[in-house]
């Protein structure tokens, strides 16, 4: 890959890391299977970043890979080689959730989403991102009624949720 | 609780996490490869040896057809098989292309169902060999002949004929249904599950229920 290009990917993923640090977080409840799915995601972007065209935005082009990365990790079974010994060598080093500042709202938020099924978590991801239903559903490949049907359902639980805590 | 608010917390707090997430771009720019993309490679040289597999035996049996070229037990059995081999052929390289399809930037839904479609290989190699059941007969008979020098067909009385035969329609409807039930989109009945963890393991029945459950959602 030339010079050009990973100034390029480097520019976008210093703009965008976030993404996979929400991804991670969200499909994720061990620390250690986040810095491993964090890697793979980060490196499945690197890997497949000559076919991005440009025909979407680099943060919707970043959600689909993440998401569908996080999905398919996210049923690996506990077969996998040992959780405990990770590389020396890490390309990337994730924070754990409890060292980032954050509000309150986004811990519960967190709480939250954790407790989604896979889609919905991929859903509620795109739409606090300020998504349209139609980026949404495009993304996960499903019609926009149904993200508007699940979306709903979504609401009223956070707002049952957070409600709940209010009171 | 204010959703809007709540949306701005969130892309504000997209910032704060980033600026601690460190990524080793020295390491990163020599990655060529990760633990999903080998784990497909090897699914790809498994396809290829399979194929492989598929095509000697294509070879050997339109060997033994050639030779026997009569209207005969042993020439209609190795027909038979021969379909089946050509047909698990096609259906190997019909994989080889799907592994070289998959792009983690589709849309969930198709990579998800893609994905499917590749790990769950081995319950098409399944399928395959249940679909030729009703045509046990045809092992047998080439068997005998290959390995004894038996054209068995010949030693088998009427009454034999007929009882092998009813149990081949037979085990043919069997099949059938088994056949017809054993897809992702009935993962919710208790014996297509199980079959298909037995045959796949959990991680495949696990992908099988969200690939159903949003098939069910778009229908």
């Amino acid at each position: 890959m030339s010079k050009t290009k990973k100034r390029l990917f480097a520019q976008a993923m210093e703009q965008h890391k976030g993404i996979v640090f929400k991804v991670v977080n969200s499909y994720c409840p061990n620390i250690y299977d986040r810095q491993d799915l964090a890697q793979e995601i980060l490196t499945t972007m690197w890997i497949t970043f000559d076919n991005y065209d440009n025909t979407s935005k680099f943060s919707t082009w970043m959600y689909r890979i993440a998401l569908n990365v996080a999905i398919s990790y996210y049923r690996k079974d506990s077969k996998r080689a040992d959780k405990t010994s990770l590389p020396d060598e890490q390309i990337v080093q994730i924070p754990d959730l409890s060292d980032v500042h954050q509000s309150e709202d986004i811990t519960l938020l967190y709480q939250f989403i954790t407790q989604l099924d896979e889609l919905n978590k991929a859903i509620i991801l795109l739409y606090l991102e300020n998504e349209s239903h139609e980026t949404i559903a495009n993304t996960l490949g499903i019609s926009t009624s149904n993200v508007s049907t699940r979306l709903s359902r979504i609401k009223e639980l956070l707002k049952k949720q957070f409600n709940k805590r209010e009171s | 609780m204010n959703l809007d608010n709540l949306k701005n917390h969130w892309q504000h707090h997209h910032s704060a996490c980033g600026s601690e997430f460190a990524i080793n771009e020295a390491i990163l720019w020599q990655v060529k490869i990760n633990k999903q993309m080998t784990h497909l490679n090897q699914m790809k040289w498994a396809r290829i040896f399979e194929s492989c597999v598929f095509l000697l035996i294509i070879f050997l049996l339109g060997q033994y057809i050639a030779d026997n070229l009569s209207v005969s037990a042993s020439f209609i059995s190795a027909s038979i098989l021969i379909i089946f081999a050509i047909v698990g052929f096609a259906g190997n390289i019909g994989q080889i292309v799907l592994i070289s399809k998959v792009d983690y930037a589709n849309p969930v839904s198709q990579l998800q169902k893609d994905m499917f479609r590749v790990c769950s290989h081995k319950l098409q190699l399944t399928k395959l060999l249940l679909m030729s059941a009703p045509f046990y007969f045809a092992y047998v008979f080439i068997g005998f002949d290959v390995l004894l020098g038996v054209d068995l067909f010949k030693h088998l009385t009427l009454k034999m004929i007929c009882f092998y035969s009813f149990f081949s329609v037979f085990l043919f409807f069997v099949m059938a249904v088994l056949l017809t039930k054993l897809d992702y989109k009935n993962i919710s009945v208790v014996w297509v599950k199980n079959i298909i963890n037995f045959v796949l393991g959990p991680r495949l029945v696990s992908l099988a229920q969200f690939v159903n459950k949003i098939d069910s959602n778009e229908r």
